[in-house]
């Protein structure tokens, strides 16, 4: 049975969980709702050491990421993984 | 959490293959890593449902984890109608597999071919494939001529070498890249 669409505020905290998991520095892991006018993004900060870990080869971990978002919390909800320090 | 206790009686460990994330699927019938130890794929299964409880209980979705090991691999089912866990096709759940198999490396530090089902999704979808190559091995062994599939994923690729495997006058490889490989089907010449 299909789900109605999490709220971002449910989101949110679910990436943040997803992200914490996989990486060697979970207290760093921030994740961030931005509205713009192009609609709302989620937008995740890692610390440095584990950006690749969170991008993945071929940008596999990020896709995979924003696949499981995108499919609980409706097509509309961008996932940006912030990479300039 | 569950900590499983890591002796470390058994001689073979899980080889380094640095690649081993990626063919973890296991698609090649002729690939067999080194058997891992049955502590080290039951702490996979732990891991593994620390973080899709995690997840569920964020979420407020309903569902059961059951943890097993089958044929050397951390199997991870998550009962409940979950179909947004699941997508299209099975989409979500790959991608969801994927997280989850790094989770596991995180605490493993060993690459994982963990398999993760969600609403027995991946029992369906085999027997459904099943038919398919059956189908497509009547076709060959009919025509005699070669059968191209649709571009598949790892898991119903190696469902379909599964069945064509098992079955007489038929042989079946892997071709062209992903996301679009699919298997051919050809005459056993031999």
């Amino acid at each position: 049975m299909r789900k109605p669409a999490r709220s971002p505020e449910v989101v949110r905290p679910a990436l943040e969980h997803l992200v914490r998991g996989i990486v060697d520095h979970p207290d760093d892991v921030r994740v961030r709702m931005v509205n713009s006018r192009r609609g709302k993004r989620l937008e995740v900060r890692v610390h440095p050491e584990d950006l690749g870990t969170v991008i993945g080869r071929g940008g596999r971990t990020a896709r995979a990421l924003r696949q499981v978002i995108g499919s609980v919390g409706g097509r509309g909800l961008r996932v940006e993984i912030i990479d300039n320090y | 959490m569950t900590e499983a206790s890591t002796s470390d009686t058994s001689a073979q460990t899980a080889t380094d293959e640095p690649d081993a994330v990626d063919q973890a699927d296991g698609e090649t019938p002729a690939e067999k890593p080194s058997q891992p130890d049955t502590d080290l794929l039951i702490r996979e299964g732990d891991i593994a449902a620390d973080y899709l409880e995690g997840l569920l209980d964020i979420l407020d979705y309903d569902g059961d984890i059951d943890m097993d090991v089958q044929n050397d691999r951390a199997m991870v089912a998550v009962s409940g109608s979950l179909q947004d866990l699941v997508g299209q096709r099975g989409v979500t759940l790959e991608a969801l597999q994927e997280l989850t198999r790094l989770a596991v490396y995180r605490g493993t530090r060993v690459p994982s071919r963990l398999m993760l089902d969600v609403g027995g999704y991946r029992d369906a979808r085999r027997k459904e494939l099943a038919a398919t190559a059956r189908n497509a091995a009547e076709q060959v062994r009919e025509h005699g001529e070669l059968v191209r599939m649709a571009p598949m994923s790892a898991f119903e690729r190696k469902c379909v070498h599964d069945v064509i495997n098992a079955t007489d006058g038929v042989v079946s490889e892997s071709e062209g890249e992903e996301p679009d490989r699919y298997v051919v089907v050809h005459p056993d010449t031999d």
